[in-house]
């Protein structure tokens, strides 16, 4: 038995030139959450929307609970979309936003059935009591609230969030975040969340995929994605490594740092040597490193509340960032406009190149 | 605190400085205008004479005439059916190019076409009318060699169609200009969504889209209104002196210098536009909308 919800069969989209969607394939289960992760223009948000069937794909086809859906229209395919800027309608009260699709599609309910469940749904996204308000009298984060329960009146299978968060201040993002699971978890239903923000898609998704010019490039948990990203642009949207070029030859990693020997890489197109933020060590530049080291010229650092980030800036430019948990003690003080020796366990690093050892 | 006293006095005098202009031009030219036509409607008129002593026989002399009620009662039903027309002939157009055109430079582009009629003088305008609707006119002519018609259509020019037909074409870009203005400015993300959530296209123009766009519908009405109620050339040119709107009046007896009775309908004319605009006004909280 087919147990997946949606499954993408080499997806293919493209605007004049552009190739929005590339090929993309993908499956997802009942009861997950997951998160699309990729930079602007990655295609991510096209790919929401050609699940949604608001796009056509020119190639490939999208299966939703084992019925091939890629010709059908947006509502018949019982896919609930939250649109990036809510798109509630200006004109109509909370719960008039709510009842909107069982009030005008083909449901067939009562107006008191229809009532009884606007006002359900109201209550499960926390906004008893602001039915009668009208929807430019509440603050983003409850429109984002009516904007979800709008689709989930239609009871989906499958809800898809385009960048839902994206329209929040940063406290109400948080918030949100937690909510969104708790919803989805109470209702049993999957739900797909398109972001540009890492640690969104981390923090968010049961299951995270990596989006980049029109190709899925990684699709895994949120651990395997941060402690094993497929490829230099899956660690580079991660926000959390610093990516050296040099060139990998014979089990060796030359690059600015020196020549290092690596136990094991990732096979990939280029040769970039990645280490996370928080495994750099910083040394007085007189010191003998007995690792990898390079040095490089402290700039800035930026208290982050449960961690600092110090910023140094290498000979050739190239800004490297060192994160120090303050949990694991006081932090180093830097002489702005010194040098330091920075270095790492080589054990730690992770090497991709062309002579991949797997 | 001091300054901030300072601040607000300056404050005030700026605003003193830039509502005094409009201010001024608007006593000047509108109020005391219409003061003025309030007074004069009472004065006393003889046959080559007008003076200031008080009197109601003007005001009388209106209410007592067919004549005279005839061309208010002319006017309403012209403005209404007038206003029916550019509604209907308007939303469509507004529509496309509004909400259905995609490309923002399409649409601009072809509100301009609209307004292209403008490039000519309004009786040019009208008067083009009358070799169209004529008995020997471009649409006669046609109608007759494609073999449609027999005899040529004679209710088309001087009649009260001709007046309507002329009217809706000058003043339906009017219409067209506010509501497509309002469709453009819709969300087209709540159109999708309201498309997801299983809405057909009846529902959502009836339930999203018209709503939305009422205000502009308004505006359109009270630009068209204003216009229709004040006309005099399009019935005078078009209708061959069978309409008479109250504002041909006005022109026939400010042409005999009947000045106390020019303005009586002046002063009628002003009210009814007073109440359609209170009216249209009463329909949406234009101050909400934009």
């Amino acid at each position: 038995m087919d147990t997946s919800v949606f499954r993408l069969d080499g997806v293919t989209k493209r605007y004049g030139d552009l190739v929005a969607l590339d090929n993309a394939s993908l499956e997802a289960g009942a009861n997950e959450y997951i998160s699309f992760l990729g930079p602007s223009g990655s295609g991510k948000t096209t790919l929401l929307r050609v699940i949604a069937g608001f796009e056509a794909p020119e190639a490939g086809r999208v299966f939703f609970n084992g019925r091939d859906i890629t010709n059908l229209p947006a509502h018949e395919r019982g896919i609930g979309f939250v649109f990036q800027n809510f798109a509630l309608f200006p004109h109509l009260t909370v719960i008039q936003n709510v009842g909107f699709g069982l009030t005008h599609g083909k449901s067939g309910l009562s107006a008191a059935e229809i009532e009884r469940r606007s006002l359900e749904m109201i209550e499960l996204v926390g906004l008893s009591g602001m039915e009668g308000r009208g929807v430019d009298q509440i603050s983003g984060g409850q429109r984002q609230r009516v904007a979800l329960a709008r689709t989930l009146t239609m009871h989906p299978k499958l809800v898809l969030l385009d960048e839902p968060l994206g329209a929040l201040d940063a406290n109400l993002r948080s918030r949100m975040r937690t909510e969104l699971r708790a919803i989805r978890e109470r209702l049993g239903v999957t739900f797909v969340h398109v972001t540009g923000s890492e640690n969104e898609a981390l923090a968010m998704g049961d299951r995270v995929v990596v989006l980049d010019r029109g190709r899925i490039i990684q699709t895994g948990t949120p651990g395997e994605v941060y402690d094993s990203p497929a490829s230099p642009d899956v660690a580079h949207f991660l926000n959390r490594f610093n990516l050296f070029d040099g060139n990998l030859s014979g089990g060796r990693f030359n690059g600015v740092f020196g020549s290092v020997p690596v136990p094991r890489s990732v096979r990939s197109d280029r040769d970039v040597y990645a280490v996370r933020y928080d495994r750099m060590r910083a040394l007085p530049v007189s010191a003998d490193a007995a690792g990898p080291a390079i040095k490089a010229r402290f700039v800035a650092s930026e208290y982050l509340g449960s961690s600092m980030m110090n910023f140094f800036e290498a000979e050739d430019g190239h800004v490297i960032e060192m994160e120090h948990h303050l949990s694991l003690g006081t932090p180093q003080t830097f002489e702005a406009r010194q040098d330091y020796l920075l270095t790492w366990n080589p054990e730690q690093a992770i090497v991709f190149g062309r002579e991949a050892s797997r | 605190m001091s300054s901030q006293i300072s601040i607000q006095k300056r404050q005030s005098k700026t605003t003193r400085w830039l509502l005094a202009p409009g201010i001024i031009w608007m006593s000047l030219f509108l109020v005391v205008p219409i003061l003025m036509i309030v007074y004069v409607s009472f004065w006393t008129q003889t046959t080559f004479n007008i003076s200031p002593d008080p009197t109601l026989a003007s005001w009388k002399q209106f209410f007592s005439s067919d004549t005279y009620t005839g061309s208010l009662w002319t006017t309403v039903r012209i403005w209404l059916i007038v206003l029916a027309c550019t509604f209907v002939v308007g939303y469509p157009t507004a529509l496309f190019v509004g909400l259905f055109v995609k490309s923002k430079t399409l649409s601009t582009v072809l509100l301009v076409i609209c307004v292209i009629p403008f490039w000519t003088s309004f009786l040019i305008r009208v008067l083009a009318w009358r070799p169209m609707l004529g008995k020997e006119g471009a649409i006669n002519i046609v109608l007759l060699k494609l073999g449609i018609i027999q005899q040529p259509i004679e209710v088309l020019l001087f009649t009260e169609l001709s007046v309507i037909i002329g009217m809706t074409q000058i003043y339906c870009v009017f219409m067209v200009g506010p509501i497509a203005f309002m469709l453009s400015r819709i969300d087209r993300n709540i159109i999708e969504a309201a498309r997801d959530l299983g809405a057909g296209f009846g529902r959502i123009f009836w339930k999203i889209i018209f709503p939305l766009s009422l205000p502009g519908v308004v505006v359109g009405a009270i630009f068209v209104s204003v216009m229709v109620l004040g006309e005099f050339a399009t019935s005078g040119a078009l209708s061959g002196r069978k309409v008479n709107l109250l504002g041909n009046i006005i022109v026939t007896q400010v042409g005999s210098l009947k000045w106390a009775m020019a303005s009586v309908v002046g002063v009628i004319l002003t009210v009814v536009m007073g109440i359609v605009i209170a009216g249209f006004l009463r329909i949406v909280d234009l101050k909400r909308e934009l």
